[in-house]
C-alpha cells in the first residue's frame, strides 16, 4: 500500500485501455474483398477524387504537389532502393510515410488540441540475404496546423523546403539546397535498440527529372475510370550509412520514390495488386503494375461480379521520357509461388511488352520478404534477366498486395 | 425400473416436506460451495487481469522540476527518437457527484507492434479517434452515470458541468470508476489545452533518462501479487472446508431421505425387487435430485457471490488497487466445474447410503442385536481411520520441516485436511467414550442416566452432523483468527512504513538541499529520509561455512530515527531490540523474513553484498517482517547505505510536532523548490483508507463464517428431523412411565446442547491448529513469510456460544413437535410401531 | 383404588368424529384384578390410556386413588403415574440404552422408590439372572416382557395396568409371563387392570367386562 502502487493505477489503466482497444480491433473482420484491399476500395463520398481532367503540370503545381492533399483520403511517399554495400553485397530497403484521411473535409473536428483528421502510418524495412527487418509508426495530425514548426505536428509533409516526417523517421530537403528543391534529399529512419537497432542515414541526389505517370499524372486503376494522381522520381542516386544488428555499414545504389493520392484507389472489386518498378542496367526504367479483378468487364456476368485483371505501366527512357502503356500492351504471368507466412505469393514473374520488346523474368532472391505491419504485405527487391538468353538486365523492387 | 422409480418417489408426494428438506440440503451445500468459488474466480480472474496490467505497466518521465509537459514538447520527444506517449489524467463529476477518473490516451503511441494493427482495418479505432470520439467505461461505472446497462452502448450522458461524454463504450475488462478516450476528446472536456499530465513509454523502451528529465522505470513497482494470492488462498482453503461441510450436510439429508423410507424399501425387496435394481433406482433418484439441487445452488451462488462481491470488490480493489468488477465474470468451465464438484460430492456422501440399502435385511429380525456391535464396530474403524489420517498429517508435517521454502504448498493443504479429517473422525469415538463414562458416573440420577445412555444411543445418527459441525467451527475460528491476525499484522506493517504523516517524494538531486532546509524548521520534528538500490547477494558467512549465493536482492535505506525504530516490528535479533537498533546505526544490516527463509539466515551471520562499485560485507542484526514482498530485502541505514553502495534518495518521511501547521509547511516546500503537487503526500490518510479496506474484509469473512456454520446447522437439523419419529418414540414409554413431557423436552435440548458444547470445545484447539496451519505453513509454503498467529478468546467464546446456539435451534423444532403432540398421536405411534 | 363414571372419549377422525368410548363406568378395588375384553377397536385400550392420566376424556371422571385425574396439572399426572401405576404395554416399550437392570429399576429410581433387595428379588422372580449387563434387544420376546412387568412392580405400585400384556408372545411363553404377571401382582397386594382380548388371560381374573363399540356390556360396577 505504499503511494507509489497508489499512482502507478493510473499506469494501470492505461494499459487496460490499450487491452480494449486490441480486443475492438479483434472484433472487426479484416476487410473483405468486397472493399478492396485495406479498405481502398471503399466509397469516399465528401472527398476530393482523382480526375484525369485535373492534369498535374510542369513547373507549375510543383512543388506544392509534394505535400499532402489532406482533401483525398489517402496518400503516400514511397521510396524503394537497391543498394550494394561496401563488400559488393545487394542490399534493399524501403521507406514509405502513409496519409488517411479519418473523414471527409466537411466532417473534420475543430482544431483543438489533439484533436486529429489524419492519420500517419509509416513503414521501414531493411533487406540483405535472408534477413529481412521491418518496424512501423503511427501518428495523427490536424490538417489546419500550423506546419511550419515541425513540432506543432506529430507528422506531416510540407512542399517548400520539402520535409515529410511521422516522430524522427523524416524525408527532409538538404539544408543548404533552395527552398523548392526536390533532387537533394535526406532521409533519416531508425528503430530498436542495441544489438537488434537497424535503420539508415541516406543522401539522395535525384539523376533525373520526375516522371508523371498515366495521362499527366492521372493514373487509372480500374476500367470504370477509377484512379489516383501519380508521379516518380526513379533516378535517385543513393550514398548512406545503413545500421542492421546494431553494425553500420556504408551502401550505395538506385533508388525509386512514388508519389499517389487518391480517394478511391481501387474498384471494388479489386482484390490487391502487383507492382513491379524496375531499373534496367542501360538506364532505361519501367513501371508496371496489375490490379486483380476491377479490368475491362468483358466477359459474362461472372466476370462482371469477379472483374478481370487491370493492368498498366509507364516505360522510362534515361533522359525521363514516359510512355503509358495500356492494359492490353502488358502481359504479367506468375510463373512459380513461394509459401510465404502461411499464403502463396508469386516470386518468379514473365513480363511481356511487345510494344517496347520487353520479355522478362522477375525473380525474388529471397521470398521472405513480408511486412509484418498493420496490412501485411510483400515488398521485396527483384532480379531481372532477359527470357530467351537468361542474360541479367537489371534490378527492381516487387510490391505484391491482397495474397 | 420406472416403476420401481415411481414407487420410490411417491414417497415425497406424501411427505413433501422430506423432499424440500433434502432438496434444501443440497441446494444450501453446493451453493455456498459455488458462492465462494464465484467469488474466487470472480477475484482471480480480475487480479490475473491486474496482473496483466502491471506486466504491461508503463515508464514514466517527469520534468525535473516537476512542471507538467505541453504538446510541443511531447512532439521534440517523438522527434528526437523517443517511443513515448502523452496522457491526460483528470476527474469529471457526474449528475450525482460521484468522481469518475478520466484517462485520455493516444492509441497510436501508446500501443507497440499488433496494436497498431487496427489502424488501417480497424473502424472501431477511427471511431476511438474522430469526432464525437468513444468512451470506453466498465460496467461498473454506469449507476454513478445514471444509465441502465441496456442503453448504455452510444449513451451521451452529461456531466455536472453540463459537459457530454462521448458516446459510452462498454469495456468490461476497464477497471471500475474510469473513462477512457482519446486524448483530444478528454483534452476537450478537461479543457486542459496543450498540457500533458504524464508521459510514458513503454517498460524498457528508452535506453537512457533524456537530459533535464528523471525516469521512473515499471520495474520499480512492486506488483500486489503476492498479497492478493495470500488472501486469496484463504478464500480458496475457505471455499474447500466449505464444501466438506457440504458433503456433512449432503450425507444427512439422503441419511434422512432413506431412513423414512426403509420401510418401503423392505416392502419393494420382499415384492422381488432385487438389492441390485434397487441401488440402481436409487442411483438414479440421487442424480435428478442431485441435479436440481446442485443447479439451484450454483444459481444461487452466484446470487450470493453477487450479494457479497460489492464488498469483496471494494476490499481488494482499493487494497491492491486492482479494480475487482461488480459484474460476476464467470468462465464455462466453471459451470461444469461446479455441478462436477457438486455431483461427485453428492455420489461420494450417497454411496453410504446406497450401501445400506444395498446391504437391506428384509425382515428386520436381529437387526437390533447386529446394531450394537456394528456401531461399536464403526467407532473403532473411525479410531483407526484418524488415527491414520494423523499420522499422515505428522508425517506430511516431519516432511514440510525439511522443505526450502515457499515449496509444499499442496502438502501444507494435505497437512490441515488430514487433521480436520483426524479430529472428525475421532469426534464419534470421543463422544462415545465421554458418554459412557458419564452415564456410568450418574447411574443414580435416573433421569440424566437415561439422556446420556440415550445419548449414546442417538450418536450413531448424530456423529456426522456433529462431525460437520466440529469443521464448520474449526474452520470459523482458524479462517477468523487468520483474517484477524492478517489485519493486525497489516496494521503492524501500516505503523512500521508509515511512521510520518507526511510523506515527500521529490526529484533525486533535490533531496539534499531540502533536508537542509527542512534541518531548519522548527515544526520538523524528524526527517527519515529512504534510500534504495539494487544490490547482489554475492556470499553469506554462516557458523556453519561459508556460502557462495549470487542472488539479486533490494538494498532499501531508512532512518533509524526516535519516531521509527519503536514501530518497526523485528522478529528475531542477536540479543535484544535495542542493541539491535544500536548495532543498525553503526552499519549492521537487517534483512526481511523472505530472504532469511529462502536463505536460510539468522542474526549474527554475515552478508557479502556488490552493488556497482562497492563490495562490502555487513553482519545481520536481525531479522524482520516485510508482509507481501515478494523479494529478498536487506536494511541498511540510510546513510550507511548512500556512503557504502552511493544509493539514491527514493523519498523522505516527515514527523513533525504536534503543533506543526501542515499546510503552510506544504506550501512553504512546494514553493521553496518548486515541487508537483503530488509530491507531498498525506500517509494519515492512507492508513485510514487502508484500516477500513481491513474492516471490510472483516465483514465477507464473518459473511462467509455466518453461512458455514448455518450449513453446518441444517445438517444437524436435518440429523434430527431424520430421527425424529423414533426419538418420539423413544421418549413416549418415558413419558408414560411419568416423566412429564416438559422435563424430556428439556431433556433433549441438554442433550444437544451439551454435545455441542463439547463439540465446541474440541472445535476450540483444532481451530487454533488450523489456523496456526495456515499461517504457519501454507503461508509460508505459499510465500515464504509467516503471518503471526493472532488468537481471540473473545471469539472464541462467541463462536462456542454459536454452537451450542446452533444445536439447540436445530433440535428445537423436532422438540416442539414432541412436547406439542397429542398424546394420543404419541400412544398412536408407540401402537403403530 | 380407581373408579370411571360415565366416561366419554371421541375422536376427531378423517372420516369425522369418532365414539369411542360412551359412559363408561366401572370400579376397581385395591387388590382385585379385573379383565378388560372387547374386540379391535371397542375402546378398550383408550380405556386403559385413560385410566393411566395418558389421555383426558371428554365427559366424566376418572378418579385414582382418590384424586380426579382430569382436574391434575400435567407434572401432577405424571407424577401419579410414575408413583401409583405400574404400565405393560404390548410392545413391551423398554428403553433401548440401558441394560436390562437399569431398565428394571428406571421407574422405581424416578419414582425415588429404588430398593435394591426388591430388585434382586424380581430379577431373580423374572429369570433374568445372569442377564442384568445386558440390552434390551439381546433378550428373547418373553424375557423382554417379563422385564417391562418387573419394571412396572419395582416401585411397588398400588395399581397396574396392562394393555395386552401377551398380545405379541407365543402361546407357551404367553402363558408363562401370564403366570408370572399374576402371581407377582398377588404377592404385591397389587390391584390389576388387564385389556385382553383372549378368554384364556381372563379366565384367572377376579372380575372380567366387556367393551363393545365403547359400552360396557356387563354393566357391573
Amino acid at each position: 500500500m505504499s503511494l507509489r502502487r497508489m499512482r502507478y493505477l493510473l499506469l494501470l489503466l492505461i494499459a487496460t485501455g490499450m487491452l480494449i482497444l486490441y480486443g475492438c480491433g479483434d472484433e472487426d473482420p479484416a476487410p473483405t474483398s468486397s472493399s478492396g484491399f485495406a479498405g481502398l476500395g471503399e466509397d469516399a463520398d465528401g472527398f476530393e477524387h482523382a480526375r484525369p481532367n485535373q492534369p498535374l503540370t510542369f513547373p507549375e503545381d510543383f512543388p506544392q504537389e509534394h505535400a499532402a492533399h489532406p482533401d483525398y483520403r489517402i496518400e503516400w511517399w514511397y521510396l524503394t532502393a537497391n543498394l550494394k554495400d561496401a563488400a559488393g553485397d545487394p542490399l534493399g530497403l524501403q521507406w514509405t510515410l502513409f496519409r488517411q484521411a479519418l473523414m471527409p473535409p466537411s466532417e473534420r473536428p475543430a482544431p483543438t488540441p489533439w484533436a486529429a483528421d489524419q492519420l500517419w502510418m509509416a513503414h521501414m524495412a531493411i533487406s540483405q540475404g535472408e534477413q529481412h527487418e521491418v518496424a512501423e509508426r503511427f501518428g495523427r495530425s490536424h490538417s489546419q496546423s500550423q506546419l511550419s514548426n515541425a513540432q506543432n505536428s506529430q507528422a506531416g509533409v510540407v512542399a517548400s523546403p520539402f520535409h515529410a516526417w511521422l516522430d524522427d523517421w523524416q524525408l527532409k530537403a538538404n539544408e543548404e539546397a533552395a527552398s523548392t528543391d526536390f533532387n537533394h534529399l535526406t532521409l533519416t529512419a531508425y528503430s530498436g535498440e542495441g544489438e537488434s537497432r537497424f535503420g539508415y542515414r541516406l543522401e539522395l541526389t535525384a539523376e533525373g527529372p520526375l516522371v508523371l505517370h498515366g495521362a499527366e499524372g492521372f493514373s487509372q486503376k480500374a476500367a470504370n475510370g477509377q484512379g489516383s494522381m501519380y508521379y516518380s522520381q526513379p533516378f535517385w542516386r543513393i550514398n548512406g550509412d545503413v545500421t542492421l544488428n546494431g553494425e553500420t555499414k556504408t551502401v550505395s545504389g538506385r533508388g525509386w520514390l512514388d508519389r499517389e493520392w487518391s480517394s478511391q484507389l481501387l474498384d471494388a472489386r479489386q482484390s490487391g495488386w502487383d507492382w513491379f518498378s524496375i531499373h534496367f542496367d542501360d538506364g532505361q526504367k519501367l513501371m508496371a503494375f496489375q490490379l486483380r479483378g476491377g479490368g475491362d468487364g468483358s466477359g459474362g456476368d461472372a466476370d462482371q461480379e469477379q472483374g478481370t485483371d487491370y493492368r498498366s505501366g509507364t516505360w522510362i527512357t534515361p533522359q525521363g521520357d514516359a510512355t503509358p502503356l495500356a492494359t492490353d500492351e502488358i502481359i504479367l504471368t506468375p510463373l512459380a509461388t513461394s509459401a510465404v507466412a502461411g499464403r502463396d505469393v508469386p516470386t518468379q514473374w514473365r513480363l511481356e511488352i511487345p510494344s517496347v520488346a520487353i520479355d522478362i523474368n522477375i525473380a525474388a532472391p529471397y521470398a521472405n520478404r513480408w511486412m509484418t505491419t498493420s496490412v501485411p504485405y510483400w515488398e521485396g527487391e527483384v532480379v531481372v534477366n532477359d527470357r530467351a538468353s537468361g542474360e541479367s538486365l537489371g534490378e527492381g523492387y516487387l510490391e505484391m498486395t491482397g495474397y | 425400473m420406472t416403476r420401481v422409480l415411481a414407487t420410490l418417489l411417491s414417497h415425497y408426494r406424501r411427505h413433501p416436506g422430506q423432499l424440500i428438506m433434502l432438496l434444501l440440503g443440497l441446494w444450501v451445500a453446493s451453493a455456498l460451495w459455488s458462492g465462494i468459488q464465484a467469488i474466487n474466480a470472480t477475484a482471480r480472474d480480475s487480479y490475473d487481469r491486474a496482473d496483466a496490467m502491471f506486466d504491461t505497466q508503463l515508464d514514466q518521465l517527469e520534468r525535473r522540476d516537476g512542471t507538467p509537459f505541453s504538446r510541443t514538447e511531447y512532439h521534440s520527444l517523438r522527434q528526437a527518437g523517443l517511443p513515448v506517449s502523452p496522457m491526460l489524467e483528470g476527474e469529471v463529476v457526474t449528475q450525482d457527484g460521484t468522481r469518475l477518473t478520466l484517462i485520455g490516451i493516444d492509441p497510436l503511441t501508446l500501443s507497440s507492434d499488433n496494436a497498431l494493427a487496427q489502424v488501417n482495418t480497424s473502424t472501431s479505432l477511427s471511431d476511438f479517434l474522430s469526432p464525437p470520439w468513444q468512451t470506453r467505461v466498465a460496467p461498473d461505472a454506469l449507476a454513478a452515470l445514471g444509465i441502465e446497462r441496456e442503453k448504455a452502448s452510444g449513451a451521451t450522458p452529461t456531466l455536472k458541468d453540463g459537459k457530454t461524454l462521448p458516446p459510452l463504450v462498454l469495456a468490461p475488462a476497464l477497471p471500475p470508476d474510469t473513462l477512457i478516450m482519446d486524448i483530444a476528446a478528454a483534452a476537450r472536456l478537461l479543457e486542459s489545452g496543450d498540457e500533458i499530465t504524464r508521459i510514458v513509454a513503454a517498460p524498457g523502451a528508452l535506453s537512457e533518462t533524456p537530459t533535464g528529465l528523471t525516469l521512473t522505470r515499471a520495474t520499480t513497482l512492486a506488483s500486489p501479487g503476492q498479497l492478493t494470492e495470500s488472501f486469496h488462498l484463504n478464500l480458496t482453503a475457505l471455499g474447500l472446508l466449505a464444501w466438506v461441510v457440504g458433503l456433512f450436510i449432503v450425507q444427512a439429508a439422503l441419511g434422512l431421505a432413506l431412513e423414512q423410507r426403509l420401510g418401503m424399501l423392505r416392502t419393494l425387496r420382499v415384492l422381488g425387487v432385487s438389492g441390485r435394481r434397487l441401488v440402481i433406482a436409487l442411483s438414479l433418484e440421487l442424480i435428478l435430485l442431485g441435479l436440481i439441487g446442485a443447479l439451484a445452488g450454483i444459481a444461487s451462488g452466484v446470487w450470493l457471490a453477487r450479494l457479497l462481491l460489492p464488498d469483496v470488490a471494494a476490499t481488494l480493489g482499493s487494497l491492491y488497487g486492482a479494480g475487482v468488477g461488480q459484474e460476476l465474470n464467470l468462465p464455462w468451465h466453471y459451470w461444469v466445474g461446479g455441478l462436477a464438484v457438486s455431483l461427485s460430492g453428492l455420489l461420494l456422501a450417497g454411496s453410504g447410503v446406497l450401501w445400506r440399502a444395498a446391504r437391506l435385511n428384509m425382515l428386520e429380525l436381529g437387526q437390533m442385536q447386529a446394531w450394537r456391535s456394528g456401531y461399536r464396530r464403526q467407532l473403532t474403524l473411525m479410531g483407526i481411520g484418524g488415527a491414520i489420517a494423523l499420522s499422515i498429517a505428522l508425517a506430511l508435517y516431519a516432511w514440510l520441516r525439511f522443505q526450502p521454502p515457499g515449496d509444499g504448498l499442496v502438502a501444507g493443504f494435505g497437512l490441515i485436511a488430514a487433521l480436520l479429517l483426524a479430529s472428525a473422525l475421532w469426534l464419534p469415538p470421543f463422544l462415545a467414550l465421554v458418554l459412557r463414562t458419564l452415564t456410568h458416573l450418574v447411574r443414580r440420577r435416573p433421569l440424566i442416566h437415561w439422556a446420556m445412555a440415550d445419548m449414546q444411543l442417538q450418536l450413531p445418527r448424530l456423529s456426522l452432523a456433529m462431525m460437520a459441525l466440529l469443521i464448520a467451527l474449526a474452520t470459523n475460528l482458524g479462517v477468523g483468527s487468520m483474517v484477524g491476525g492478517f489485519r493486525l499484522t497489516f496494521l503492524d506493517w501500516l505503523d512500521q512504513r508509515l511512521v510520518a504523516p507526511l510523506y515527500l517524494n521529490a526529484p533525486t538531486e533535490q533531496y539534499a538541499d531540502i533536508d537542509v532546509w527542512l534541518a531548519d524548521r522548527p515544526e520538523v520534528f524528524e526527517r527519515l529520509l529512504t534510500r534504495r538500490s539494487d544490490a547482489t547477494l554475492q556470499a553469506a558467512t554462516t557458523p556453519e561455512g561459508s556460502r557462495a549465493l549470487g542472488t539479486p536482492i533490494e538494498l532499501y535505506g531508512i532512518t533509524p530515527g526516535k519516531s521509527l525504530t519503536p514501530h518497526w516490528p523485528l522478529l528475531a535479533t542477536q540479543q535484544d531490540r535495542a542493541s539491535a537498533w544500536a548495532a543498525f546505526g553503526d552499519g549492521a544490516i537487517f534483512v526481511n523474513e523472505q530472504l532469511a527463509t529462502a536463505e536460510n539466515l539468522a542474526p549474527g551471520n554475515r552478508l557479502t553484498l556488490s552493488a556497482p562499485g562497492a563490495n562490502e560485507t555487513l553482519t545481520i542484526a536481525a531479522i524482520y517482517p516485510d508482509y507481501g514482498n515478494p523479494s529478498g530485502q536487506v536494511l541498511v541505514a540510510s546513510p550507511q547505505l548512500a556512503a557504502r553502495f552511493n544509493a539514491p534518495p527514493s523519498s523522505m518521511g516527515l514527523v513533525l510536532n504536534d503543533d506543526a501547521n501542515v499546510d503552510a509547511l506544504r506550501a512553504a516546500l512546494r514553493e521553496r523548490f518548486v515541487l508537483g503537487s503530488d509530491a507531498l503526500s498525506d500517509q494519515a490518510g492512507i492508513k485510514r483508507i487502508a484500516t477500513e479496506i481491513f474492516e471490510r474484509t472483516f465483514t465477507i469473512t464473518r459473511a462467509l463464517n455466518v453461512l458455514t456454520l448455518a450449513v453446518a446447522a441444517l445438517a444437524l437439523f436435518a440429523s434430527l428431523l431424520a430421527q425424529a419419529r423414533s426419538r418420539r418414540q423413544q421418549l413416549a414409554p418415558l413419558w408414560a412411565l411419568g416423566v412429564p413431557r416438559t422435563q424430556l423436552a428439556q431433556l433433549n435440548l441438554a442433550q444437544l446442547g451439551g454435545a455441542a458444547l463439547v463439540t465446541g470445545l474440541l472445535a476450540v484447539p483444532l481451530g487454533i491448529v488450523i489456523t496456526w496451519g495456515l499461517v504457519a505453513i501454507i503461508n509460508v509454503a505459499a510465500f515464504g513469510w509467516r503471518l503471526p498467529l493472532y488468537l481471540f478468546p473473545w471469539e472464541m467464546a462467541v463462536t462456542l456460544a454459536t454452537a451450542v446456539g446452533v444445536a439447540l435451534l436445530a433440535a428445537a423444532l423436532p422438540t416442539l413437535r414432541f412436547w406439542r403432540a397429542s398424546p394420543r398421536a404419541l400412544l398412536a405411534e408407540e401402537a403403530n410401531q | 383404588m380407581l373408579e370411571l363414571h360415565q366416561v366419554h372419549k371421541t375422536y376427531a377422525t378423517p372420516q369425522g368424529p369418532l365414539k369411542v368410548l360412551e359412559n363408561v363406568s366401572l370400579r376397581l378395588a385395591a387388590g382385585q384384578s379385573l379383565g378388560l375384553m372387547g374386540e379391535s377397536g371397542s375402546g378398550k385400550s383408550t380405556l386403559l390410556h385413560l385410566a393411566a392420566g395418558l389421555d383426558l376424556p371428554d365427559q366424566g371422571v376418572i378418579t385414582l386413588e382418590g384424586q380426579n385425574v382430569a382436574s391434575l396439572p400435567e407434572p401432577t399426572r405424571a407424577k401419579l403415574r410414575r408413583e401409583q401405576l405400574g404400565l405393560v404395554f404390548q410392545q413391551f416399550h423398554l428403553v433401548p440404552s440401558l441394560t436390562v437392570i437399569d431398565n428394571l429399576r428406571l421407574q422405581a429410581r424416578l419414582a425415588s422408590r429404588d430398593d435394591a433387595d426388591w430388585s434382586g428379588y424380581l430379577i431373580k422372580r423374572l429369570g433374568l439372572t445372569g442377564m442384568e449387563k445386558r440390552y434390551p434387544e439381546q433378550l428373547s420376546g418373553g424375557q423382554q416382557q417379563r422385564l417391562a412387568i418387573g419394571r412396572a412392580l419395582a416401585p411397588r405400585p398400588p395399581l397396574l395396568l396392562a394393555d395386552e400384556p401377551t398380545g405379541n408372545l407365543d402361546e407357551t411363553t404367553a402363558g408363562e409371563v401370564l403366570d408370572l404377571l399374576l402371581s407377582l401382582v398377588r404377592e404385591t397386594h397389587c390391584a390389576l387392570l388387564i385389556v385382553t382380548h383372549s378368554l384364556q388371560v381372563a379366565a384367572p381374573l377376579d372380575r372380567c367386562l366387556r367393551l363393545r363399540h365403547g359400552r360396557l356390556l356387563d354393566a357391573t360396577p
